[in-house]
């Protein structure tokens, strides 16, 4: 896949999106949109108890009332449902429940109303079993069990526990330091917050199924249902046209889904199963939450010799996701050892959110790390400049690494060496601060497939597999098509999402579309201008070898002024059809990452303990920027998530009943356009020779420093470290009062 | 809501609505007698769907609609389920994420917490309505230039609020433009982009 780094007629220039006009004129059919004849709406009920055997279950009522058409629950709709769970066998409906929230019974009915009606028909009789919703108190040998192997989240494969990563030598890095520093840091559960509430809709054609799914992954949605449900993917078709956002929590196929689709099989009729805000929120899952305790062994200039990691990691009653943690991958550590536990408790379940393992990990490194410099009495650009990844895992060289330039860019931008002060320093009520941390994320190509078809009258049309979450994954698909096979982006179609249509995708999750179904979108449109100049070289008196298309026109690299248009060539030769499908890598001994560093001034009033970031810098390694709007907008906007992360958002979990206390925007508190700074983007640019017209990952990384930026930044501005998320206006009152 | 009632001659229905709500309101309505009953205990069986649908008359992006809805049907659910007008979204059906912002009579107001009942004889705009034929609304073309799509599920509800700041404040200055969007929540976190947009969209009015 490495290629040479070259001039680009469309890549990287600011393209508006190829969907924008439907998605502001309202015409964007996203899944809640989809009206079928005779369609059905389903409604969940949720357990209210955090831990319990259910005794019985009587919807005798809820079925007489007029409209309900069905309801099932764990006695009539025993489906497995096995990406829900990696520790031991989870069904769409569980008997024992195990948190409040957990789906007890799902009802459809003509009208949703109805259905919602008919939840409070539903007589559920429990038998409470003792419950945990602290993950210490949950390692404890007497604490209720959760999982049958206990509540340290022992699952197979990438689900084992304790998650273990060690290189170097501990004992030798520590003996080398100057100073050693343990501390703790504390994150919380955040939910992913979409915009777009989680909908399904399910429909039987003669023992074919088709679900218009809200998910970020069309291909892994198929393949969980026909597996789950015992079909061949032959007959299993997922359509997702428009997504509106998901952040990691809509990926693959979930419970809901599940249930639209038994709910559409008994009735016989399509079903569209909608969850409120609060099934949202307490459903399906948001951010595992962390305790990280660390130990850093630092020489007397803040150069780290060696980092041991010993975290709790909350997965809420069924194990999702990884429950990793991996804010140290932006840092040259030479000696280092992380021991992470995810645990069960009986709670919301964690997974993944936009850079599952990095944000609140960040936050407790690099927090560190800056209390450690001022411990030590070194500035912190200085530390992290010092400390910044120049090796993977202590050995492994980057595809391509431009973290220092992205750390020189940035802090010039922000004046750094000017508006850096002791910590607490100014004086009156009123406190200026200003922070910095590194992030990122994992880069890596692999498995991807495109058709792309050119149409009699010389327009295009790309099928790719991609969903589009938010990210621009369709333009970016039809820009690299455009690119690569040299037709204007304005004659080129795209038909995405859509598994009897349009080939396998990876799904947007981990930043991948792009690293993925790029190359094979490239590799597609190589295929199918092969067999244009085959058909033009005659026309053109010519060898197909001498032959480039741009702009539409065929003409001859040796004699440019002789050509035709695309059009003329392929009038008479039906639907030419390139393909491709592609798994490009790069060697094991490297590794690949985008790289970020970000900066923030903040304004704290020590008063009301209220922050205001009066500037806020983010300078990326992304490597080539494809399209520089929507790169642009998907840095701010991960910034803005992490901002909530850490002045605001956090689900409360009642002490005593293990309720969810703010299970809605209101209460959990989603940064508005009142606290969004002007995020300013600057983007390192450099070709990485691995990825598709040299470009790495955008999606993720920008979320990942921005918690650890402001926490470090209201470090600055008061002297007083907050190790605990989020930092919320009362915390820092407190904190600055003593 | 004060606003709106001004210099409208009162119907049978404002009147209503201004007695009360609830089951008081509702049950009155649909019966056509406004009768003393203390209001009574929730129940699934008797609300809603038992008690029938009434006729409205709503006038939307210039066009007149004649529908039945259920009293308990909110104004985005009518645009959305009964009218096809999906550009309309809900993102929380309780008054707090905005993506069913649409205008009522001059006014963003979010769809989702006003009843279909309400509406009669209110002027409604929404996203569907912006476009003059092929012709986009320049807040439409300032959302395409500056990206201010990024999932596109809050961005009928952005522009629609910023369409109503407009209307209002043909300059506004950013700090206006933050807060006449600020009940409009972007969990993409795009609001540098749409505030951005309606922006620029003032400066070609």
């Amino acid at each position: 896949m490495a290629q040479a780094q070259k001039e680009f007629s469309i890549i990287g220039k600011r393209t508006p999106r190829i969907d924008a006009y439907e998605r502001v004129t309202g015409q964007a059919q996203y899944t809640g949109d989809i009206q079928l004849p005779a369609m059905l709406y389903a409604r969940v009920l949720r357990s209210t108890v955090p831990h319990a055997k259910i005794v019985s279950i009587d919807t005798s009522k809820a079925e007489k009332l007029p409209g309900v058409k069905a309801v099932i629950h764990y006695e009539n709709a025993k489906v497995p449902w096995s990406s829900g769970g990696h520790t031991h066998q989870r069904f769409i409906f569980n008997n024992p429940v195990r948190y409040v929230g957990d789906p007890v019974a799902a009802v459809a009915a003509t009208d949703r109303h109805i259905a919602e009606d008919a939840l409070k028909l539903i007589e559920v009789k429990y038998e409470k079993i003792p419950h945990v919703l602290d993950p210490n108190e949950a390692l404890k040998p007497d604490a209720p069990k959760i999982a049958p192997n206990g509540n340290l989240s022992v699952g197979k494969g990438a689900f084992s526990a304790p998650i273990e990563e060690s290189w170097g030598d501990l004992e030798t890095g520590f003996k080398e330091a100057d100073r050693v520093f343990e501390d703790t840091y504390i994150s919380k559960h955040v939910n992913n917050a979409q915009l777009e509430r989680r909908v399904s809709i399910a429909k039987w054609d003669a023992g074919k199924l088709t679900v218009f799914a809200s998910t970020q992954g069309v291909s892994n949605a198929r393949t969980d249902i026909a597996k789950d449900f015992g079909l061949p993917l032959s007959k299993v078709r997922i359509v997702c046209k428009y997504m509106g956002g998901g952040f990691g929590n809509k990926n693959q196929a979930q419970d809901y889904d599940y249930m639209a689709v038994v709910l559409a099989k008994v009735t016989a009729q399509p079903v569209k199963l909608e969850f409120t805000r609060e099934d949202d929120y307490i459903g399906m899952h948001g951010r595992w939450s962390s305790e990280q305790h660390y130990k850093i062994g630092v020489k007397n200039d803040g150069t780290i010799t060696a980092v041991s990691l010993d975290a709790v990691t909350n997965m809420g009653a069924y194990r999702k996701q990884s429950g990793n943690l991996s804010g140290t991958d932006f840092y040259n550590i030479p000696n280092f050892k992380k021991v992470i536990k995810p645990v069960h408790t009986n709670t919301v379940v964690a997974a993944n959110y936009r850079a599952p393992a990095y944000p609140q990990s960040v936050f407790g490194f690099a927090s560190f790390l800056d209390q450690i410099a001022f411990e030590l009495g070194v500035n912190p650009l200085d530390m992290f400049t010092r400390n910044r990844a120049q090796k993977a895992k202590g050995k492994l060289d980057f595809t391509s690494n431009y973290l220092e330039q992205c750390i020189l860019e940035g802090s010039k931008r922000i004046a750094w060496s000017e508006k850096w002060h002791k910590p607490g320093a100014a004086a009156g009520p009123n406190k200026h601060g200003i922070g910095m941390a590194l992030g990122g994320y994992p880069f890596r190509p692999g498995l991807g497939a495109a058709t792309v078809r050119i149409n009699p009258d010389g327009t295009a049309h790309v099928l790719v597999g991609v969903t589009d979450i938010g990210t621009g994954a369709k333009s970016t698909m039809a820009l690299i098509a455009s690119e690569a096979l040299g037709i204007p982006l304005n004659q080129i179609q795209l038909t995405n999402g859509d598994t009897d249509v349009t080939p396998y995708s990876v799904g947007e999750s981990g930043s991948r579309t792009t690293a993925f179904t790029g190359p094979a979108v490239v590799a597609a449109a190589e295929d199918v201008r092969k067999q244009i100049f085959a058909l033009a070289a005659p026309k053109l008196k010519s060898k197909a070898e001498d032959l480039d298309l741009r702009d539409g026109q065929v003409f001859r690299k040796s004699d440019p002024a002789e050509k035709i248009s695309l059009g003329q060539i392929v009038k008479d030769s039906g639907d030419l059809i390139g393909r491709a499908t592609t798994n490009p890598n790069f060697p094991k001994e490297m590794d690949g990452k985008s790289f970020s560093a970000h900066f923030a001034e903040v304004e704290v009033d020590t008063w009301t303990g209220h922050v205001r970031i009066t500037r806020y810098v983010a300078a990326h390694d992304s490597g080539t920027i494809l399209n520089r709007l929507a790169a642009e907008s998907q840095i701010k906007g991960g910034v803005v998530q992490g901002i909530g992360m850490a002045f605001s958002e956090e689900l409360l979990i009642d002490r005593v009943t293990g309720i969810p206390i703010n299970p809605n925007y209101r209460d959990a508190k989603v940064p508005t356009h009142l606290e969004a700074p002007e995020v300013e983007v600057i983007f390192v640019e450099h070709f990485d020779p691995y990825g598709v017209f040299g470009g790495k990952v955008v999606g993720e990384p920008p979320i990942t420093a921005a918690v650890a930026t402001i926490a470090n930044a209201i470090f600055n501005a008061t002297g007083k470290r907050f190790k605990e998320l989020p930092i919320t206006p009362d915390k820092i009152v407190r904190a600055v009062q003593v | 809501m004060a606003d709106d009632r001004k210099g409208m001659k009162l119907s049978r229905r404002s009147f209503l609505k201004g007695i009360g709500g609830g089951a008081l309101g509702g049950a009155a309505l649909s019966t056509g007698l406004i009768q003393s009953e203390p209001a009574q205990a929730y129940s699934p069986e008797t609300s809603g769907a038992a008690r029938g649908k009434t006729p409205v008359t709503l006038k939307v992006n210039g066009k007149t609609y004649r529908v039945e809805v259920e009293h308990r049907n909110t104004l985005a659910e009518v645009l959305r389920d009964e009218l096809g007008l999906t550009g309309t979204k809900i993102g929380c059906d309780r008054g707090e994420c905005g993506a069913c912002t649409v205008i009522i009579n001059g006014r963003n107001m979010y769809s989702c917490s006003q009843l279909a009942v309400w509406m009669e004889g209110k002027d409604i705009l929404t996203v569907e309505g912006l476009a003059k034929g092929d012709k986009l609304d320049p807040i439409q073309e300032a959302f395409i230039e500056h990206d201010g799509p990024q999932c596109g599920f809050c961005t009928s509800g952005q522009i629609m609020s910023g369409k109503a700041l407009l209307l209002k404040n043909a300059k506004p200055t950013e700090a206006q433009a933050r807060r006449g969007l600020s009940g409009n929540l972007c969990r993409c976190g795009n609001y540098n982009r749409e505030v951005a947009a309606v922006l620029a969209a003032a400066k070609t009015l």
